[in-house]
């Protein structure tokens, strides 16, 4: 059953240095304000999932609080690169990171065999790349129907699956719709859930395509209004463009990275624990 | 209007070269990536290949003819068409994508992962995105803004889409996979099999104003080149004024291929 608690405390409680965890959320909902969490309360040594890292992961990749990306696209979208990831792959700053790169498919599929309680996914994408050979998540299977060898993926799941929604209600029920990614599949694949919500509401009126999480497939949510900023929260807010603009210059420049950084979470640059 | 045949620039040029690539495809999804792509299947769809099935590039699938930058309440909406959805249809074969290599081989195979040792690249890129699995599953060209020998490459550092030799290496897995064209600023290429051999690029077309000799240059692997090259077909007037007044009125085609 889930609990509505302080985002501070959810965060403290649910992830931990050496974790594997997995934000999701497409375009909207990405779950901005429990990464900046986590780089307060600096938990480190994180394998991170996500189908597409952006803005939010080029953050804590800079702030060198990640061993390990696994992924299928890196970018700002409509912006251009992720100068943070970019740097620290090809020159290690400010701290090497190990790549797990995979396919768009690969990476939904990955989930779904997670969520599945299933050990791998089959699918036809991979054969004939070279990613199985970059990764020990990728091989072959064959079909024992029709003899056809096919790529088989490893199933994901994280220790912990933080997104952000809409809403909850008062029963601890999580629903968000609009453009909806994995993040169904990503909570069903974790041993421990984390959602942000724009707001706690009493009950949920009807919403046809919107998705549900029950309360019992979630540890802990935290009212977090304007939790998905600069990205946004379809019906609550707009996207922020100008900000993932800016961010390109902020993140081209390791000075200007870590200004930004200090400027944003004073008490983390002094090493200072949270209470 | 004054449009005269010598106002024409390349990059009109290439946006023509990029929507015949999308001639004959009929009712299947149209996925261009990139400006001239997104320009070039808008222009086909708006003239002659009237079915093709367009997204705004979010989550909608639209009608009409809309400006590139429109925002998402300016689409005619037809239907919708969230990222998940893209991968339960694409694996039907109903899908062509037009993407931008940072490098590919005479054979096809794309590299949109990294440039050098992947283990520690001189350049990190976006990564294999829906590279794999398109290209087993559906027909894919590329559009390359500046043909270089840096790009057009002998051997690619990371196979993340597949050419003719690994899809025949694959068998049947890879029943839908056709690499159609590769458009680049100075030409069109195609693929044709010589001998049964998994097929190679073969210099198609050239632009109005290229020569074959600076694509060849410009190649890192040895091209098939016949003995006749035809030039690029011109925009006709009606295309011109869809590019120019409809779909690209900001010029923004100018920026990927400067006059």
């Amino acid at each position: 059953m889930s609990e509505i608690r302080p985002l501070r405390d959810a965060v403290a409680e649910l992830i931990h240095d050496g974790d594997t965890v997995a934000m999701e959320g497409f375009t909207h909902l990405i779950p901005f304000a429990a990464a900046h969490e986590i780089i307060r309360q600096r938990i480190t040594d994180l394998t991170l999932v996500r189908m597409t890292p952006d803005v939010i992961y080029d953050q804590l990749i800079g702030a060198g609080l990640v061993r390990k990306l696994v992924f299928s696209w890196g970018g700002n979208p409509g912006v251009g690169s992720l100068h943070r990831f970019r740097d620290a792959v090809e020159n290690g700053w400010p701290r090497p990171l190990e790549l797990d790169e995979h396919s768009h498919a690969g990476m939904a599929n990955r989930y779904v065999a997670g969520a599945s309680g299933l050990p791998f996914a089959v699918l036809r994408g991979y054969r004939g790349t070279d990613l199985g050979g970059r990764t020990s998540t990728v091989s072959t299977v064959t079909c024992p129907f029709t003899g056809e060898e096919l790529a088989a993926v490893a199933a994901v799941n994280p220790d912990v699956t933080v997104i952000h929604a809409q809403q909850a209600d008062r029963a601890g029920n999580v629903r968000f719709w609009g453009l909806t990614g994995v993040q169904k599949e990503a909570a069903l694949a974790a041993k421990r859930v984390l959602v942000t919500v724009e707001e706690v509401v009493d009950a949920f009126e009807p919403r046809p395509g919107a998705v549900v999480l029950a309360s019992w497939t979630v540890d802990a949510i935290a009212e977090v209004p304007g939790g998905a900023h600069p990205s946004y929260a379809a019906g609550y807010s707009v996207r922020d463009n100008a900000h993932y603009q800016a961010w390109d210059a902020v993140a081209r420049d390791r000075d200007a990275f870590t200004a930004w950084l200090d400027r944003t979470f004073p008490a983390q640059r002094e090493g200072a624990v949270p209470a | 209007m004054t449009d005269t045949l010598t106002e024409i620039t390349r990059a009109d040029v290439c946006v023509v070269a990029v929507a015949e690539c999308f001639r004959g495809d009929g009712e299947i999804i149209g996925s261009p990536m990139g400006t001239i792509p997104t320009i070039g299947a808008r222009l086909a769809r708006a003239t002659f290949e009237p079915d093709l099935v367009l997204s705004n590039g979010e989550s909608l699938f639209f009608e009409g003819t809309h400006r590139l930058g429109a925002k998402p309440d300016e689409f005619a909406a037809v239907g919708w068409i969230p990222y998940r959805q893209v991968l339960d249809v694409l694996a039907s074969g109903r899908r062509h994508v037009m993407m931008g290599p940072v490098q590919i081989d005479a054979h096809g195979n794309a590299n949109i992962s990294a440039i050098g040792d992947w283990a520690k690249p001189k350049r990190q890129v976006l990564g294999s995105r829906g590279g794999p699995g398109n290209t087993i599953n559906h027909t894919t060209s590329y559009w390359i803004p500046k043909h270089s020998a840096r790009v057009l490459t002998a051997t690619v550092d990371m196979v993340s889409c597949i050419g003719y030799d690994r899809a025949a290496q694959v068998g049947t897995s890879a029943r839908f996979h056709e690499v159609r064209r590769v458009v680049t600023n100075l030409g069109v290429l195609d693929f044709v099999s010589v001998d049964g051999a998994p097929a190679t690029m073969r210099l198609a077309s050239v632009h109005p104003g290229a020569t074959v000799d600076e694509i060849v240059e410009n190649t890192g692997f040895e091209l098939v080149v016949p003995s006749d090259v035809p030039e690029t077909r011109l925009p006709d007037e009606a295309e011109l004024r869809l590019i120019r007044e409809v779909i690209d009125p900001r010029g923004m085609r100018l920026r990927e291929v400067p006059a």
